[in-house]
């Protein structure tokens, strides 16, 4: 009986071990020299636009290794200016040593009007990252020049975010090369048709909430054609993708049927969801309705956000996770490899816990590093007057679901750490990491407070890669390219090269595996844009795997 | 303390005088009643009509009794002739209320409770039925305030408690719904309908383990009588679908469409379990009688019916019927929620 007792604790030790018991993230905002906050430039009427702001970028623009921070930021309601430096974008660079220095007025990046959000990426494929900003009144991209410089090239290459005459409301981009002519394009998600002259209030004076979408049109997408010489051609009309009024939000890429052509999910705000399907690179259908995408699984819109979009079953077949409102939960779609998603959120066991969290950034990213993504949300309500309804928190915290290794997921946010119980009005979140230690951390933007750099401090010795994709046919970045990798014990995982998804913002573009106890990987798969498959075989982990097109 | 214990039995000299020393007693019979205790009541009741035939209060509960038994005549007349009897007790309109909307004479109940307001507008049995109407008649808010001091005026008033519990739900404050629902089930713990509340409330609050202890509790009580609950399976079986307890979760929900074969939302239900289960035939037939099935009350509206269907139909290769439900559904206005977030 005792040894009976003692073997059956030591399976419980061991389960618990396995399914790596603890994720755990530690802030270190306050000693990285990072002192940015949000600032949403708020007044008492509170317009709509201040309430979804706060995309952040991480990119290597120095290109020395390490990932540096780019923050969006607000503007001065109602001139919509940066007439402040409280309200510049602001750019880090990464020390090396866990500080960071404000670089933003070298840069040349504080930005111009009510920012959004951001999308890095190497868009004339010469090696250095360059910065796209969305936002309400003023889309910028910077070229990136090669010496810690970045110039506006906005209007030369013709992504204003500008259509029919009219500046849309930008808030999240995506850095794409939809037909894969190894020129990255961009896709820009636009949000609701509002301006001054049909700002609505909603709430007794003093107590304005943030209105709903729904009294606002929506706006179409913009596909911007990279035409190889700086200059781009809106091309939505063309591909069929402005014949989709939504009101988006988030988006992000994938080739969610296996054809060698990147498809889109944008994730639309209390309206359906998007899913613009590749039509060999020539068009788009929008199959969200067809592939089960749309709605959740009761038929409805949610207020979906933010959104990831990458194989969290280890099956090969990139699925989705969409942030939304408390009361909604958090879509969670496996895709079935057949055409169709199913809604699992509830099956997966993310449903009740996701039904009281109001999420914006989100992703899927192994943060134990044993081989199965887990699932990131950085959370707070819409409106920064949620709270005189007694039922609703406006601050929340981010949460943080562990993957089972079963289809599972368990909501471990509470023993993530002292700093994941922090609760405040987050925003947007990008994924990456920031030391090079192979545990992805993640960087938090929150209105009114420090954005938050939540390293990574998980305990344990797994096993990790990082694989940087550089295109020579393909696009440098090699956005796109797919890659399933086998380690030493068998294990299969498959991820692909983009920076897109989460909320308005951008993450690392270097794909991350990680390993468990592997410490060797029998074989990596690049099946770049171009359809080449390159092989790697016997690879060692715990390195930063530069992997060129050949 | 004594005061509010006057009031909330509704006391007046003139029962006093009738009814004696039979306060107490006749208290006791009007628990048994707001426990769904019929047969008890009645017990008690013979005991107080032998010994004190004068009382009219007698009167009051026999009516009510009858009213709990089903016989809606006899209720009725008994009614009538209590109110004649004591026109000045503001109760007999209250009770007398509280069974026409039993008989679905809204009207009546209406002005039933006006009248029994009038007559005393602290008792807590008019407070609890006029909030209840004006709650049924859109004005929450107004229902609300009654409620609440309905229920701070006699506690063990389980219909007051049920109902502003009912509004709480509503308003989207589950917190405060539980405390109201756990109320009406400690005073009533025969109440199907206030367990299941309960348990529906406790879910939005995420207390998921009571939640299961709520729906069992609820469905042992659920019998046929006032408070019995068509819609417990319904959604104790939704319950269990979200759990993944899908071998549970589908005998619940054979048992709402049983239960409730003309409502839209249990075949909608049962269709989408199906099609979970890779049912596709049986979700099919589920999802065309949902679509069959108008649902004036907005519990399942269209735009669900047509992604359902879109749904069943592509995966059963029915292609032109599931693009068809795949257009209705774009071409559907989605539904619109409050005038902020």
């Amino acid at each position: 009986m005792k040894s009976a007792l003692h073997w059956l604790f030591a399976v419980i030790l061991t389960v618990n071990l396995a399914v790596g018991q603890s994720i755990r993230f530690e802030n270190q905002t306050k000693r990285s020299g990072v002192t940015f906050v949000l600032d949403n430039g708020t007044t008492d009427d509170k317009p709509i636009i201040d309430s979804v702001l706060g995309g952040v970028a991480l990119l290597d623009y120095d290109n020395d290794g390490y990932l540096d921070i780019f923050f969006t930021n607000g503007a001065r309601i109602p001139g919509l200016a940066k007439d402040s430096a409280r309200f510049s974008n602001r750019l880090y660079r990464n020390n090396h040593d866990g500080t960071f220095t404000d670089v933003t007025d070298r840069a040349g990046v504080r930005g111009e009007g009510y920012s959004m959000g951001a999308a890095a990426a190497d868009f004339d494929n010469d090696g250095w990252t360059d910065i796209y900003v969305t936002g309400v009144n003023r889309n910028i991209l910077y070229r990136n020049n090669h010496d810690a410089t970045f110039t506006d090239v906005t209007e030369r290459a013709d992504v204003s975010g500008v259509s029919g005459g009219k500046k849309l409301w930008s808030v999240s981009a995506a850095w794409i090369d939809y037909d894969n002519d190894g020129r990255l394009d961009l896709f820009v998600v636009n949000y609701l048709d509002w301006s001054f002259e049909n700002s609505r209030v909603c709430g007794p004076p003093g107590k304005r909430l943030s209105c709903p979408p729904s009294l606002y049109q929506g706006q179409p997408s913009i596909l911007y054609h990279n035409n190889g010489d700086g200059t781009f051609t809106d091309v939505s009309s063309a591909v069929g993708i402005s014949a989709h009024i939504g009101k988006g939000m988030g988006v992000a890429i994938a080739d969610y049927n296996d054809d060698g052509w990147t498809d889109i999910f944008v994730a639309n705000d209390n309206e359906r969801n998007f899913l613009f399907k590749n039509r060999g690179g020539r068009a788009f259908d929008e199959v969200g309705v067809e592939t089960s995408v749309a709605y959740t699984e009761d038929g409805v819109p949610v207020s979906s956000m933010g959104v990831d979009f990458r194989d969290w079953a280890n099956d090969g077949k990139p699925g989705l996770f969409v942030t939304a409102l408390g009361g909604e939960t958090f879509p969670l779609f496996r895709n079935e490899g057949n055409g169709f998603f199913s809604m699992e959120t509830y099956k997966a066991g993310i449903g009740f816990t996701s039904f009281k969290m109001s999420g914006w950034g989100a992703g899927i990213y192994d943060f134990d590093n044993d081989g199965y993504k887990d699932l990131f949300s950085s959370n707070s309500h819409v409106s920064e007057n949620a709270d005189l309804d007694p039922q609703q928190q406006y601050r929340q915290s981010n949460a943080v679901f562990q993957n089972l290794r079963n289809g599972n997921f368990r909501d471990v946010s509470e023993q993530s750490g002292p700093d994941m119980q922090v609760r405040t009005a987050h925003r947007g979140c990008a994924f990456g990491d920031l030391n090079n230690d192979g545990k992805i951390d993640v960087v938090v933007s929150a209105i009114g407070s420090p954005g938050e750099l939540l390293y990574n401090r998980s305990p344990g010795n797994n096993h990790w890669i990082l694989i940087q994709a550089v295109g020579t046919k393909s696009n440098r970045d090699g956005i796109g390219t797919r890659i399933k990798l086998t380690s030493e014990s068998g294990l299969t995982q498959y991820n692909h090269v983009t920076t897109a998804g989460s909320y308005a913002s951008s993450s690392d573009k270097r794909v991350h595996f990680g390993l468990g106890s592997d410490s060797r990987i029998k074989e990596i798969e690049l099946r770049w844009p171009t359809g080449k498959l390159q092989v790697l075989r016997n690879v060692k982990a715990d390195q930063v795997l530069k992997v060129t097109e050949e | 303390m004594i005061w509010l214990a006057l009031v909330s039995w509704g006391w007046s000299p003139a029962f006093a005088g009738s009814c004696g020393e039979m306060e107490a007693q006749i208290a006791n019979v009007f628990r048994e009643l707001a426990r769904d205790q019929p047969g008890e009541a009645e017990k008690g009741l013979e005991l107080i009509e032998a010994s004190h035939p004068d009382c009219s209060q007698t009167l009051l509960a026999r009516a009510r009794i009858e009213a709990a038994k089903g016989q809606s005549s006899q209720a009725e007349d008994l009614f009538a002739r209590y109110t004649n009897l004591e026109p000045g007790d503001a109760r007999g309109y209250a009770y007398y209320a509280a069974f026409l909307i039993g008989q679905r004479e809204y009207q009546r109940a209406d002005a039933m409770s006006v009248v029994a307001m009038e007559k005393n507008s602290n008792d807590a049995a008019a407070l609890a039925v006029r909030g209840h109407i004006l709650d049924m008649k859109g004005q929450s808010d107004e229902g609300m305030t009654l409620l609440q001091k309905a229920c701070e005026l006699d506690p063990e008033n389980g219909e007051a408690q049920f109902q502003l519990g009912a509004i709480y739900k509503r308003a989207k404050r589950p917190a405060d719904a539980v405390k109201h629902f756990e109320k009406a089930t400690a005073v009533n713990p025969s109440d199907a309908r206030a367990w299941d509340y309960l348990a529906l409330s406790l879910e939005t609050v995420g207390e998921l383990d009571r939640v299961e202890k709520s729906y069992l509790q609820g469905l042992e009580v659920n019998a046929p009588g006032p408070h019995f609950d068509a819609f417990l399976d319904y959604n104790y079986g939704r319950f269990l679908t979200k759990r993944n307890q899908v071998t549970e979760a589908k005998i619940h929900l054979d048992r709402a469409v049983d239960l409730v074969p003309q409502m839209r939302a249990t075949w909608y239900e049962r269709a989408k379990l199906n099609l979970r289960l890779k049912n596709y035939q049986q979700a099919r037939s589920d999802a065309e009688k949902a679509a069959a099935i108008a649902d004036q009350a907005g519990v399942i509206i269209d735009l669900q019916v047509y992604v359902l269907l879109e749904q069943v139909y592509r995966r059963l290769g029915e292609t032109e019927l599931a693009q068809k439900y795949a257009n209705l559904a774009r071409e559907t206005q989605v539904p619109i929620r409050g005038d902020h977030r």
